[in-house]
């Protein structure tokens, strides 16, 4: 059971051949036999699962199931609200705190009625790579228990990746689906800026979030994507775009890849050897392939982290100890509860880029930091345009290298930051783009592939996932045993 | 950057660093300023105040009251609650 993609698990549902019960008992017995390895939820509660499962097939006994998905389980990164359940977004800021209301996204996802499995693992507030900032835990690759699963949204994709669940929601500010989805051999999307709402989402970084689907297959992909997106009144930046369709007709020869003119120079040998595999793949079958002058782009992470930290800086500020979250009280003063609360709530990186954040906006060096940056992105968004005019889609190495071993960048946070070069321009752009599993390297870990397109062409974009889908030599299979 | 600048920051931001973690702090601090530092170097010549924003379209709703929580659901988030009120401590000196 818990082997099978989500459009089987799907399709057994509604041919009525298996419970939700049935699927959601499946996944809890592997997720007690092994979560103890994998350690991907914070927070877990199996009775709460259970009864929302219970309650879907109950439903379906009645003849009205909400959905075609009604009772298929998703699991929610936990820095998505769901009311009266706890969101801790991995600090210790939030231990307790219990969501009085729930995302945007989670009302669609219950109006359609999956079962919600909250408590993924994350970097604190999804500031990472790796989900090492985790206050509580670290998640580990399913593919190799010494190595991280990506991040942030690391304990979404080891999750599926360990067929603990076929679907997870997780956020994307600057590579947080993509690159744990490429490390854990799955796939995921980040979807063009507005089209899927950012209510409920603990702000980050407001103008780069997120909200994407991660799955084990390219129809998990499709199906949550076109659920959760839509203009919301609760979120003045999203949009109402046009539902997502599929092309019916599909040619290699009528399309042309853009990719980058200096590449492989800072890339894995198997990433590389991987990538030109596919280049060499689909100009075969007709695809016209250009390169690009990528040169502006090796300021992206700069860029991205100015901007990025500017906006947490100020989204952060809300926690002070006092309407909710973590108080430290010494029976002080009120700004001593502000500086304990703060100071012991937030982790080492939070802190950080806070403080990098509260610089670059700072009087003296706003211009030179924050202003530059602004017009700095505004650059790369021309350059996109410029890219767009030329190609239909942008293909790049989602990650210049495969899984790497806990700790080893922990100590040099400009490595860390770099592990997202490829993915945080396109976070800067607001273009959607997606992670495809793209085979294994020599030590048996996982490739994937990441395409960009033009802002709201997700349709075209999934065509191109779902012929990817049916090339066997970028299959990769789950791991069955984890040890 | 210098211990002290950082500490001017770091209060503006409503956060301490403590003397045990204030080396590893500034040696992380630096480093990454000179490696986003990079971003002086783009060329911006061309880029207008019209390309900043390039979404400008004001969204707007009518002004009508909607909902809120309630006082009790508020009363279950504070960390200290008292009679319909957060409790902090007195802000101003007697």
């Amino acid at each position: 059971m818990i082997k099978k993609k989500f459009t089987e698990v799907k399709n057994l549902l509604n041919k009525q051949e298996i419970t939700s019960e049935e699927i959601c008992s499946s996944y809890l017995k592997r997720i007690e036999e092994i979560e103890p390895k994998i350690q991907a939820f914070i927070h877990f509660d199996k009775d709460y699962i259970l009864s929302q499962a219970k309650a879907s097939d109950q439903r379906r006994k009645q003849g009205k199931p909400l959905s075609l998905w009604d009772g298929i389980p998703i699991g929610i990164k936990d820095n998505i609200c769901i009311k009266g359940k706890k969101v801790t977004c991995a600090s210790k800021i939030l231990e307790n705190f219990v969501s009085p209301y729930s995302a945007t996204v989670i009302e669609k996802l219950q109006a359609h009625g999956f079962v919600l499995v909250p408590g993924l693992n994350l970097d604190e507030f999804a500031m990472g790579s790796s989900t090492e900032n985790s206050a509580f835990h670290i998640t580990k690759n399913p593919f190799d228990l010494e190595r991280i699963p990506g991040g942030s949204s690391g304990g979404s994709a080891a999750a599926i990746a360990a067929s603990m669940l076929p679907v997870a929601l997780g956020s994307d500010t600057g590579g947080s689906i993509r690159q744990p989805a490429s490390l854990c051999g799955i796939w995921g999307l980040k979807p063009t800026y507005g089209r899927v709402s950012r209510y409920g989402l603990v702000a980050y970084a407001s103008s780069l979030d997120q909200i994407g689907p991660m799955g084990n297959d390219p129809q998990s992909i499709l199906d949550i994507l076109n659920i959760i997106s839509g203009k919301d009144p609760k979120d003045s930046t999203s949009v109402s775009a046009l539902p997502i369709v599929i092309p019916e007709n599909f040619s290699w020869k009528n399309i042309k890849i853009g990719i980058m003119k200096e590449e492989g120079k800072e890339w894995q040998s198997d990433v590389y050897e991987k990538f030109n595999y596919i280049i060499a793949e689909v100009k075969k079958r007709g695809a016209q392939v250009i390169e690009l002058d990528f040169s502006l782009f090796k300021y992206s992470i700069p860029i991205y982290y100015i901007i990025a930290t500017a906006e947490c800086s100020s989204n952060l500020s809300r926690f002070d100890g006092i309407r909710y979250g973590l108080r430290v009280d010494r029976n002080k003063k009120l700004e001593d509860i502000y500086l304990d609360s703060r100071s012991e709530g937030f982790g080492k990186e939070v802190k950080r880029r806070i403080l990098l954040g509260t610089f670059s906006l700072s009087s003296g060096y706003y211009d030179a930091y924050y202003g530059k940056a602004q017009k700095a992105r505004a650059a790369i968004r021309k350059k996109y345009q410029e890219f767009f005019s030329q190609v239909d889609f942008i293909f790049q190495p989602t990650s210049p290298t495969t899984a790497f071993k806990i700790g080893e960048k922990t100590q040099d946070p400009v490595q860390m930051y770099k592990a997202d070069i490829m993915n945080s321009s396109v976070n800067l752009g607001g273009y959607p783009a997606i992670s495809i599993p793209a085979g294994l390297d020599s030590k048996g870990l996982p490739i994937g592939l990441q395409i960009t397109a033009p802002a709201f062409e997700e349709g075209k974009l999934l065509k191109l996932a779902f012929e990817f889908n049916t090339w066997e030599s970028l299959q990769i299979p789950l791991p069955d045993r984890i040890e | 950057m210098d211990a002290k600048t950082l500490q001017e920051i770091a209060s503006l931001a409503r956060l301490k660093i403590d003397q045990t973690e204030l080396d590893s702090m500034l040696r992380d601090f630096n480093q990454i300023m000179e490696y986003v530092a990079q971003v002086q170097e783009v060329d911006v010549s061309s880029i207008q105040e019209k390309d900043l924003y390039p979404h400008h379209e004001n969204t707007m709703r009518s002004d009508t009251v909607g909902e809120s929580l309630s006082r009790d659901e508020i009363s279950k988030l504070a960390p200290q609650y008292e009679n319909g009120y957060i409790v902090v401590p007195r802000v101003i000196e007697t």
